[in-house]
């Protein structure tokens, strides 16, 4: 059988993919070649050095910004996973009327553009909830985690309903009949089968709400940038070299905690399937 | 699929309504105060022509809705779609090959790996990968030093449509690999042998077999894609010049830009929604009649 | 997703849309006004200052210094052109912010708007400093809302061996539009680039009459194929690098990469048909919430000593006639930072404009840019 399919695979194919892997990891080796190189603006190399890193590690505003962003993505993450998944099993479990509308509403945040949804939050908060509640919301930290919270619970709901639909319906029923109370039944038995899911849903929130720029951009106060937000003001007054050496250490932590989680999952999938 | 719905059976039970309320109200309030809410409000700022913070509103008609078709802006949508529409077509052709080559020319016990370090790039900061292109493709940057090197002349990249639209590409193009993955790896590989035992040509068989196999990939990857490409707002921004205008810019522009008008910025963010939705709507339809017709 | 519960996804957009169009128009009703900036409820930390000012004036030692004397720590937000300022501070984003460095015609608008505290003089310390002219301004009687911390002109800053002869007037830009092409940036303010413009035809570069300033947008847009990006930072290593050859620039910007790069063949030049002539001045807004240190920090950029420092360093020229007189006098006579009478006479200053006439601009700025 490998034969026959093998005659379908194009020969060129290989290259033109590994072509494309290239094209794919071209700016990150660019970044990290110039994070290294001791030249403010020239192409060629000039000597290898470590300075952008100190610089970039001396720098306040980016690892306030940082802080914030991590911030951020850790509350807003954390709120979604709980009502993201609570709704997305409340969806499977219960029928009323407007269900539909319901449904379609939570996953409207994965199809209105950003930017969109940037524009409705800040005009809502802008005129709504700042003049509403006397000075007691401002634009803040707060409400960019509000914000996020939006389209986290999204992200999550539909990775966790994606997993429910395999579930083996069966599982609470036995619960139940073995004499757990629904309460029970829901903590101790669905729970702990949707837990992948959930960490799979939260990690793609995670590194969306990290990279978020235009939601945080309007609903945010001033002073508290997150990294996207102070990133872009830099780019905007001129190419700088220390941000060449923030990218590596967020390119290398970020590939680092990914290939973690990675091996965490295939090691619980080997012993699943052990 | 629905799951049982458990009951108590003691004497001193709560109400059956207590438990899905709970579970789907704080969602719901959340949606509703942040989503809902917030569309209706910039749907009614978009009635108001030129208004700015610190005026009272009062919705007075379609001007900002009429401005927008006017020539001088219209431009700016017309990009936009040609943006999304390039963006989507580079895509497709770019990821179609490396998804298929994974899918059915590289192991199965290495495909997770190899489609997952494909795809890496995806989980650091889009903004800083757009902005490593600033550095390859400036004038004095590493494609025409590399090039120069060659002895082809430089190539005014930066700041213009190409620019934007390598940007952009670059962006989505593992999202399209991911979802064409998806779709091709479920692919029968015996309908190949089938076409191959019947005298096919690879050719042959790869637009006759593959392809409508994998059409809901196709069709989501692109929509997918087009939908994040009309409301970019980074790599036009950052990538693109003076000319390089798009919805998102604009919108942006309006709110937190040199120009401070909020009705016509949520009235062009109605637009991006409109023709979002159009785009699903289309696609299916189009998927419908797909399904219809049967393959 | 199968097709018939994608279907009824449209079906729930529709009536969703449905719900928050009804919603919306359901909402508070009729006349009520977006976003109004209030004054402060809380104060804020006493020991923090957050100031929002242009990239230019961002200087660590600065602040160092600040901190040292007062114990209060600085942070600042940058911002790169006055438009966008405005537009951040009302969208409810300046609560924060207890210092503001807007140019003068953009101090005579907050005043307008209500967004300035009036500035106690008690409590301000070297008024008298300040030169004559600066005293008090048509923007801003008496310096009632503003103290001002520099000025400058707005002008052309080139390499020398790309060009040569290089331009002496805005209406080179045109005439080396094709030496120029693709190789040159605009400031990102469009007083400011449509003022040169009206200025290249020989109008005011204030002008509010409409067929002048739609000839401005048609000369611009023959322009604007040779125009790379409009930006008020991001010119400075692309000219140091090589892939700029001009740039719109400020003096203090342009003198500063100048000074600090002496190999580079950059020249400064002010526009011989006149150009504008720019003050920038520290704001208190009515929004602040740590006013004492507000005062403490305008005390502070008032000192001779430290205006001389700004000027020293950053090339901002200063409007403190204590502080210039102790300038070294290679910077004195630096003709591109402290222009000769005859040059500015010939310079206008940007007036405010009315909300019909902003808006007239910004409509042509909005078409130039989208088109």
């Amino acid at each position: 059988m490998s034969k026959s399919v093998r005659s379908w695979a194009f020969p060129w194919l290989g290259l033109i993919s590994v072509g494309l892997f290239g094209f794919m990891y071209l700016p990150i080796l660019v970044l990290a070649f110039y994070s290294f190189n001791d030249s403010r603006y020239s192409t060629g190399w000039k000597g290898f050095t470590w300075k952008w890193y100190i610089a970039f590690l001396n720098d306040s505003r980016i690892l306030n910004a940082l802080a914030n962003s991590l911030i951020v993505a850790l509350f807003a993450v954390g709120i979604a996973a709980v009502i993201g998944t609570l709704m997305a099993v409340g969806l499977a479990k219960y029928h009323f009327p407007g269900k539909r509308l319901y449904q379609g509403t939570a996953y409207l945040p994965l199809i209105i553009p950003d930017i969109s949804i940037a524009v409705a939050t800040l005009v809502f908060l802008a005129a709504i909830a700042i003049p509403l509640s006397g000075g007691l919301i401002q634009l803040s930290l707060g409400t960019v985690i509000a914000a996020h919270v939006v389209f986290c619970l999204s992200y999550v709901a539909i990775v966790v309903s994606t997993r429910l639909t395999d579930l083996n319906p069966h599982l609470e029923e036995a619960a139940l009949d073995l004499g757990a109370t629904p309460d029970q039944a829901l903590m101790q038995v669905l729970l702990p089968e949707l837990m992948p899911a959930i960490v799979s849903g939260c990690l793609l929130a995670f590194v969306l709400s990290l990279d978020d720029f235009l939601i945080a951009s309007f609903t945010t106060g001033g002073g508290s940038s997150t990294l996207p937000m102070e990133i872009f003001s830099r780019i905007r007054t001129g190419v700088k070299p220390d941000i060449n050496a923030l990218s590596v250490v967020l390119i290398t932590s970020t590939g680092f905690l990914f290939a973690v989680a990675e091996y965490l999952r295939y090691r619980s999938d080997r012993k699943r399937s052990a | 699929m629905t799951l049982p719905i458990a009951t108590r059976t003691e004497a001193q039970a709560p109400p059956a309504w207590l438990q899905p309320v709970l579970m789907l109200a704080p969602a719901a309030v959340w949606l509703a105060l942040l989503l809902v809410i917030p569309t209706g409000l910039i749907f009614q700022l978009s009635l108001v022509p030129g208004i700015r913070p610190g005026q009272v509103v009062n919705p007075s008609g379609l001007d900002n809705y009429i401005r927008i078709l006017q020539p001088d802006y219209f431009p700016v949508l017309t990009r936009s779609l040609f943006f999304a529409l390039g963006t989507t077509i580079a895509c497709l052709i770019l990821g179609f090959p490396v998804a298929y080559w994974i899918a059915i020319k590289v192991p199965k016990r290495w495909q997770n790996l190899v489609l997952l370090s494909f795809v890496l790039p995806l989980w650091t900061s889009s903004l800083l990968r757009s902005y490593a292109w600033i550095t390859i493709l400036r004038p004095t940057g590493v494609l025409n030093t590399l090039l120069g090197k060659v002895g082809i002349p430089a190539l005014d990249i930066l700041n213009r449509e190409p620019a934007v639209l390598i940007g952009m590409t670059y962006s989505l193009l593992p999202y399209m690999v991911l979802i064409l993955y998806a779709s091709l790896e479920k692919l029968d590989r015996r309908l190949l042998e089938a076409a191959a035992d019947l005298g096919a040509t690879p050719r042959q068989a790869f637009w006759r077999v593959t392809v409508p196999q994998s059409l809901t990939g196709i069709a989501a990857g692109a929509l997918l894609v087009f939908i994040t490409s009309m409301g970019d707002f980074i790599n036009p921004e950052i990538l693109g010049g003076a000319s390089s205008m798009t919805v998102a810019r604009l919108i942006y522009n309006q709110f937190l830009g040199a120009t401070q008008n909020w009705g016509f910025g949520s009235a062009l963010s109605m637009v991006l929604i409109l023709v979002v939705s159009l785009a699903i709507a289309l696609l299916l339809k189009y998927g419908d009649r797909n399904a219809a017709g049967g393959v | 997703m199968d097709v018939s519960s994608a279907r009824s996804l449209t079906r729930r957009q529709i009536m969703q849309a449905c719900l928050a169009i009804g919603t919306g128009l359901m909402l508070p009703g009729c006349g009520w006004t977006l976003a109004e900036v209030r004054p402060a409820l809380s104060k804020g930390n006493k020991d923090e200052l957050s100031i929002y000012t242009w990239e230019s004036y961002i200087d660590p030692e600065l602040t160092e210094t600040f901190h040292t004397q007062t114990g209060i720590n600085v942070t600042a937000d940058i911002y790169d052109s006055n438009e966008t300022m405005l537009a951040t501070f009302q969208s409810g984003k300046g609560a924060i912010y207890s210092v503001i460095y807007p140019s003068d015609y953009k101090v005579a608008e907050m005043i307008e708007r209500k967004l300035l505290s009036v500035l106690d003089h008690s409590r301000i310390n070297g008024i008298d400093n300040l030169m004559p002219e600066f005293q008090d301004s048509v923007y801003d009687p008496g310096n009632q809302h503003s103290m001002p911390i520099s000025w400058g002109t707005t002008g052309l800053i080139y390499n020398t061996e790309a060009l040569n002869p290089g331009p002496e007037d805005w209406e080179d830009l045109w005439r080396m539009q094709a030496k120029l092409n693709r190789k040159m940036t605009l400031l990102a303010d469009f007083r400011e680039v449509m003022g040169a413009t009206l200025k290249s035809l020989g109008f005011s570069y204030n002008s509010t009459n409409p067929s002048e300033v739609r000839q401005a947008y048609q000369k611009l847009v023959q322009l604007k194929p040779a125009i790379t990006t409009f930006t008020t930072d991001a010119w400075r290593d692309r000219l140091l690098a090589g892939d700029l050859i001009l740039a719109m620039a400020y003096s203090a910007d342009a003198v500063r990469l100048i000074q600090e790069n002496p190999d580079a063949n950059l020249r400064y030049v002010i526009p011989a048909s006149g150009t504008s002539l720019w003050s920038d001045a520290m704001v208190i807004p009515v929004t602040s919430p740590n006013p004492d240190a507000a005062y403490e920090w305008i005390n502070f950029m008032m000192q001779p000593s430290v205006a001389v420092e700004v000027t020293r360093r950053l090339f901002f020229a200063t409007p403190n006639q204590a502080a210039y007189d102790q300038l070294p006098l290679p910077l004195r006579n630096n003709r591109s930072l402290f222009p000769p009478e005859a040059v500015i006479q010939a310079c206008e200053r940007i007036i405010p404009l009315e909300p019909k006439e902003t808006e007239m601009y910004e409509q042509y700025w909005t078409k130039l840019t989208s088109g």
